[in-house]
């Protein structure tokens, strides 16, 4: 500390640098060479560096608003994609970045197996990259089951039980990856606890002791370059290649984002649904071990599922000392090149050959867009609040009524086109083939042929021509908008020939035998008859459906009619 | 930039690099931050607003004040509940068939929760010795305010309660939300 004079920012630089020593860290980082010259593969491995932070930030974020539990985890990743403040948009940073990551760190890998950067004395550091890419797979495949939504939680399922089927130790790890003989909430606390607090810590220990060790050793340059004329071309990494670095890391975040932008966000499906028959898919980067198992089958589809992956694994690792080769130059380690060349086609093919079967699938293309439409009525239900049960559907107003349905009327009513068990059956309720069936066959097995009501109605009998007529007019009396008038009304004009007329009137207030057709399959009429079929209007006397109106509400009475009336074209 | 000598050329490479680093760095966090914000435009908590029973009105004597729970639906960031405990009141009337009186259990110091000492007949918070009156005047200690009066009323034989929160640690009383 000289009292000549100095300024002051820089006596306070001298005071930190005297204990912090950052300037002399400073210039170790600066201090760098990169022989041969800058260039773009060099980028590579700090483009992966820095997702890696990406996905620390962005993660962090998130980690603000979500809760890992089987109940809230979908339901707080629903209010993070569609009601917080670029909720949407951290979300998918994170999603697509994760993808980013994957790609990038698996070009490093290439970049290094090409320049033969694994090579003496560069050993460690190799190994040290693919535990580091250990540990994003790792990253990814938990990630993905915490949204808690269909994808996640079977794709995760088939994994628990892959890991189920090794031998020795299969069960125990299954558990212990599960938190217990199920899934459920310790399954998701694990899941958590391991991407949002070990991995990080794991990737950053690993990370910086790559670092160091790439500092040590330093860049590999290109083959084609001899030690001399790589001396010679060698430039400061900073600022020369630092600045290519910072170039493709904007550009790969700006795809990132604007992929993120273009898709608002990150897919989210809907909750995960144990019940389900869902068809499970991994994400894209585990889609060649996913077309790999279907060649393994039965007892052998552990050599698709842990032999083949263990064997490239330990090959992977054993790298720098199964290569021989005299100098970097591929010419002199083309068995290893060509080995890897081969793995990399194989993962290639069975990858793009998963999608292409997908692509063909008509049974995959239908389940998506039902999950589709599913997902996005859940994620609509979900803006109002999901109930403490983590049941969004409970917010459709049909869920009500369904558990209604469930509770008092399927005892009797089928919906399945199979007949009830003492009702007529629902599906498909006041469609022209309904009333069309009923009227043919009235004492079928899916209308008054299972009821315990009294029989009466006779078949109607009739040419194709009056059939459709009577159709028609029974139709046209439900209030549907696309019912033919003028057939309606030759239909009407036959009930008296066909003898309709004999229990049934039509005014709206003749109480004779049959139900008055009057308004038959309104709205209003089959409230009437969920209320009390046994109005004199109605079925009368004959009635044994139990009368609904003092069980239900006046809403919940209300609720089922549009419930039965909806029936009509599914 | 091939006739530059060498030192000019990495000087503004130098700048260009922190400076493109700090932009990809600031479109990062900026939407992380404004993530982050969101909360302070946004109203996470729902609840209350309507009258609910909360006692029978027979059951409230004079002088005798009887503390109730509010309990109605609720939402809370994701999550719609329908029966939940929104929050207790005080039940007060002062003479047999009198009016009655609801005052919020959250002392407008600091939040606590207010006792009724039966011994002194004056409302007591056990955290900083604020006292009140039972018409919820502050009779001592570092309340700002009074208790905080609830809307009420009595339909048929109950009670009804329009439960509410209001801000704390302010001599005007002001609702949350």
């Amino acid at each position: 500390m000289s009292a000549d004079g100095a300024p002051r920012k820089s006596r306070l630089r001298d005071w930190l640098a005297d204990r912090i020593g950052l300037e002399e860290l400073g210039n170790t980082i600066r201090a760098g060479q990169v022989p041969g010259g800058a260039s773009l593969w060099h980028t590579l491995g700090s483009v992966a560096a820095g997702l890696f932070v990406l996905e620390a930030l962005t993660g962090i974020f998130l980690a603000t608003a979500y809760t890992p539990s089987v109940t809230g985890a979908w339901a707080s990743v629903a209010y993070i994609q569609d009601q917080l403040t670029l909720g949407w948009f951290v979300r998918g940073l994170h999603s697509f970045g994760s993808s980013a990551l994957i790609v990038i760190a698996g070009l490093h890998l290439l970049q290094v197996l090409l320049f033969g950067a694994y090579r003496r004395p560069r050993e460690l550091n190799w190994m040290v990259g693919l535990l580091l890419f250990g540990v994003v797979a790792v990253f990814a495949l938990s990630g993905y089951l915490l949204p808690w939504d269909q994808k996640g939680y079977w794709a995760k399922l088939v994994e628990a039980t892959i890991t189920g089927s090794a031998p020795v130790v299969g069960t125990s790890a299954q558990k212990f990856i599960q938190g217990g003989t199920t899934f459920g909430n310790t399954t998701l606390t694990r899941a958590y606890a391991l991407h949002a607090m070990a991995l990080p810590a794991l990737l950053t220990g690993l990370l910086v002791f790559h670092i160091y060790l790439f500092r040590r050793h330093g860049y590999t340059p290109k083959w084609s370059l001899s030690t001399e004329d790589a001396a010679a071309r060698a430039v400061p990494a900073w600022p020369d290649q630092a600045f290519r670095n910072a170039v493709v890391g904007l550009l790969v975040w700006g795809v990132v984002a604007v992929s993120v932008i273009a898709r608002h966000g990150a897919p989210l499906e809907s909750p995960a649904d144990p019940t389900s028959s869902y068809l499970a898919r991994p994400e894209w980067y585990a889609l060649p071990l996913f077309q790999l198992r279907m060649f393994f089958e039965g007892p052998l589809e552990i050599v698709a599922t842990m032999i083949i992956p263990g064997i490239v694994t330990a090959l992977a690792f054993a790298l720098p000392f199964l290569d021989r080769g005299a100098t970097n130059r591929p010419h002199d380690r083309r068995r290893v090149l060509t080995a890897a060349g081969l793995g990399l086609l194989a993962v290639t093919v069975l990858g793009v050959t998963a999608l292409a079967k997908d692509a063909r699938n008509p049974v995959y293309a239908k389940a998506r867009a039902e999950e589709k439409t599913r997902g996005e009525l859940a994620r609509r239900l979900a803006l109002k609040g999901v109930p403490p049960d983590g049941n969004v559907f409970r917010n459709d107003p049909t869920f009500h009524a369904r558990e209604i349905w469930d509770d008092r009327c399927a005892g009797c009513h089928g919906l399945a086109g199979a007949g009830g068990e003492k009702g007529p059956d629902l599906k498909d309720y006041n469609s022209r083939a309904w009333i069309r069936g009923f009227l043919i066959n009235p004492n079928g097995a899916l209308y008054m042929g299972p009821a315990k009501i009294e029989k009466g109605m006779t078949a109607v009998d009739g040419t194709p021509e009056e059939i459709d007529a009577l159709v028609e007019y029974v139709y046209a009396e439900t209030g549907a908008p696309d019912a033919d008038a003028a057939r309606a009304g030759r239909g009407r004009d036959l009930l008296s020939p066909k003898d309709c007329d004999t229990c049934h009137d039509m005014d709206g207030e003749g109480e004779n035998d049959g139900p008055n057709l009057k308004g038959r399959g309104t709205a209003k009429w089959v409230a009437a008859v969920i209320a009390d079929a046994g109005h004199p209007l109605l079925f009368g006397d004959r009635n044994k459906m139990p009368r609904q109106r003092n069980k239900l509400t006046a809403d919940e009475i209300e609720e089922m009619t549009k419930f039965v009336l909806a029936l009509k074209g599914k | 930039m091939a006739v530059e000598p060498p030192d000019q050329r990495r000087a503004f490479l130098k700048l260009m690099t922190a400076g493109l680093g700090a932009f990809t760095a600031a479109l990062a966090i900026i939407p992380g931050f404004g993530f982050l914000c969101g909360p302070l435009g946004r109203r996470t908590g729902r609840g209350g607003g309507n009258p609910l029973r909360v006692a029978a009105e027979r059951d409230i004597k004079a002088n005798r004040p009887m503390r109730v729970t509010a309990v109605g639906p609720h939402e809370d960031a994701w999550l719609r509940m329908e029966k939940v405990t929104l929050g207790s009141a005080w039940l007060v009337r002062t003479t047999e068939d009198g009016p009655i009186r609801a005052f919020s259990t959250i002392c407008p110091h600091l939040g606590c929760g207010v006792d009724f000492d039966e011994s002194s007949g004056k409302f007591n918070c056990p955290c900083h010795t604020s006292a009140f009156d039972l018409d919820g005047r502050c009779l001592g200690g570092p309340s700002p305010r009074g208790l905080d009066e609830l809307e009420t009323h009595v339909e048929g034989r109950d009670v009804l309660v329009r439960y509410q929160r209001f801000r704390v640690g302010t001599s005007k009383r002001e609702p949350i939300g």
